[in-house]
């Protein structure tokens, strides 16, 4: 709390701490993250609805665009830079499943966004690198400002609309699981709008916040009890672990 | 609720309480307490299952209903003068009642807030620190300008309450102006968007006093007509059709959605074109309005004040909650919050989520039970009350 009362030195602390860190953890680093430690099981991974444009890229060994657009967590700001956020770990492991295929994951995080702002960066940040499938990561800022739901709930629709029209594939992220915050803000409703507007328009949801629940409920990661020191690099693995995941789900549903 | 404002014994000297006020209105704090719940499964059995509005719309419209009842016979035997100051010692109790709710949520936030040591949610926190500045965030809890989550549905109580006043003595010049007038307040308000906000800044009202007045005065414009004796609504039988009609379709397609959100491959009706239309519990959307009034309707030719059930053992303990519910309903929001923190802190199987459901359930009848007894033992006594004095 008293560090956040000053967000600028907080800040320099983290990505010193992070440059640290993780710098010194990457050298000795695995590419990929350890066996099992970031296995969930499979009913949290959905397997429908299906990216077939996505599946028949790979299929030709066609150049694949993802462009990640969302907040705070998307940019990496824990882990210090995008480098260690979970699109570049996206991108790695995808490109670890094909191999021969040039991936580009595109990282387009600006903390502290509404749906409504980041659907305001659509045209020039997202959809003028024709991406062909569109990760957007939403709803924490929404729910944090209690936004009404309605208003979330149609911004989503829009949203998904507006990338599709732009010829992308889409696949939403809810938000973070954060066992003190659960406590704190009601992130309920968005979870459930997130979960329905994916359904509504058979759009792939990648449910970040289960995932991440069953990580800290089976004693995966520590979320809350940890010393400064470690907190970038465990930020940097959590990522790791989230975009090795994701890409898991991609390939199953772009078969 | 009603008790405290009953105290000039106006409900006692006619000797007819209508059951089933008190019976819905307990049923709907306890839909409250398990909505409040986060991810509870029971909430898929509560009300919202089977209607696009939910408990809240129960609680405003019979607290409208009860209102109009208790002050609306007050007015007549007593005057403008001395109702007024009635509804005001209650406005009072209410606004205590949110200040104690406050204070409970602020110990459990500044706990869970300041044992997070992680930066992966400090962007997160800082949209909510609230606590950032701790002077300010109580000065506008005082001025009902702070509503974290779970706090919303008092000060909206408290502010539908304060304007009391002047809806009974709009009912006293004419039964409808009232309702006229809270019908183009209504309306104006979701034509252009009123809204009344809150701290941090820009966020509204979870629930808008402008559009939830509404359904507060057309409860109490039917609960005056225990008053008066005149009904002053529409009641024959293709009213009642209609209604019957409207709140069996909006109960089928609930149910649809609701079974679907539960099991994927069960169809969809409807759920494209009515579904946004049905969420927008801020401004009371016309949709969740038009459904509760259909299924007040229908409850009214279904379940008659002499109904049987009201007297079974079951319905009992929800009759004393509904009869005692300012406290049963503050009982319930602590008792939430603290379900809340448990399952988010420790541990959420289905186990755990029993217990705090059964734990919660106990807890909110044993205190109306509780209520009910000294309400009751307090009267035998001849000059208890003026000992227990208080709140008389």
């Amino acid at each position: 709390m008293i560090a956040m009362t000053r967000p600028p030195v907080m800040l320099a602390a983290a990505l010193l701490v992070a440059v640290l860190v993780v710098g010194s953890a990457a050298a000795q680093a695995p590419a990929a993250s350890k066996p099992g430690q970031c296995a969930v099981p499979a009913d949290l991974i959905a397997s429908d609805p299906t990216l077939p444009g996505l599946a028949k890229r790979f299929h030709d060994r066609q150049p694949v665009v993802i462009v990640s657009i969302g907040g705070a967590s998307t940019a990496g700001v824990a882990a210090g830079s995008p480098a260690n956020a979970y699109p570049q770990r996206l991108q790695e492991a995808l490109t670890r499943l094909h191999p021969g295929v040039p991936i580009t994951v595109i990282n387009k995080g600006v903390p502290r966004q509404t749906t409504r702002e980041m659907i305001a960066r659509f045209s020039a940040d997202v959809l003028a690198a024709k991406p062909n499938l569109v990760i957007w990561e939403t709803g924490t800022v929404d729910a944090v400002r209690s936004a009404e739901i309605d208003d979330f709930a149609m911004a989503l629709g829009d949203g998904i609309s507006a990338l599709r029209a732009g010829g992308a594939a889409v696949m939403l992220v809810n938000m973070q699981y954060n066992p003190s915050l659960a406590s704190v803000i009601d992130f309920g409703p968005y979870l459930d709008a997130l979960d329905r507007a994916a359904d509504l328009d058979d759009v792939y949801l990648f449910d970040r916040y289960q995932i991440m629940r069953y990580w800290s409920d089976n004693g995966r990661f520590n979320l809350v009890e940890v010393p400064k020191s470690k907190q970038a690099a465990l930020a940097g693995e959590i990522y790791r672990c989230l975009g090795d995941t994701m890409a898991g789900a991609i390939d199953r549903a772009a078969r | 609720m009603a008790e405290v404002a009953r105290a000039p014994r106006l409900g006692e000297a006619k000797g007819e309480r209508d059951l089933r006020l008190d019976f819905f209105r307990g049923l709907s704090l306890f839909f409250i307490f398990i909505d409040h719940v986060p991810g509870n499964l029971l909430a898929y059995a509560t009300f919202h299952a089977l209607a696009f509005s939910d408990a809240a719309e129960v609680f405003i419209f019979i607290s409208g209903f009860t209102a109009a009842l208790v002050y609306g016979r007050s007015l007549l035997r007593n005057g403008a003068l001395l109702v007024t100051a009635q509804i005001y010692r209650r406005v009072w109790q209410l606004y205590v009642a949110h200040i104690f709710l406050f204070v409970i949520f602020v110990a459990e936030v500044s706990y869970s807030v300041l044992v997070v040591h992680n930066p992966m949610y400090i962007e997160e926190m800082r949209v909510a620190n609230f606590l950032e500045t701790p002077h300010l965030a109580v000065i506008r809890a005082l001025l009902l300008l702070f509503q974290p989550a779970f706090l919303d549905i008092l000060p909206l109580y408290i502010v539908l309450l304060a304007g009391f006043p002047l809806v009974l003595l709009g009912l006293r010049v004419h039964r409808l102006l009232p309702f006229a007038v809270s019908a183009l307040l209504y309306g104006a308000t979701l034509f252009w968007g009123w809204t009344l906000h809150t701290y941090p800044a820009d966020a509204p009202w979870f629930f808008n006093p402008l559009a939830w007045q509404f359904l507060f005065v057309i409860g109490a414009t039917a609960g005056f007509s225990r008053v008066t004796g005149v009904w002053p609504f529409p009641a024959g039988t293709g009213f009642r059709v209609l209604a019957i009609v409207v709140a069996g379709f909006c109960a089928l397609v609930s149910l649809d959605w609701t079974i679907h959100w539960l099991y994927d491959p069960f169809p969809l009706f409807l759920a494209r074109q009515l579904w946004t239309h049905t969420l927008d519990k801020t401004n009371l959307a016309p949709l969740r309005l038009a459904d509760f009034l259909a299924i007040a309707t229908t409850t009214m030719v279904f379940v008659k004040p002499d109904s049987r059930f009201l007297h079974r053992g079951w319905a009992r303990p929800l009759i004393v909650c509904g009869q005692h519910s300012l406290y049963v309903f503050c009982l319930g929001i602590v008792l939430a919050v603290l379900g809340h923190f448990v399952l988010s802190e420790f541990y959420d199987g289905v186990a755990m989520q029993v217990a705090v459901n059964a734990i919660g359930f106990a807890a909110m009848i044993g205190l109306a039970y509780l209520l009910e007894w000294y309400k009751v033992a307090v009267r035998r006594v001849p000059g208890a009350r003026a000992v227990a004095g208080g709140s008389e």
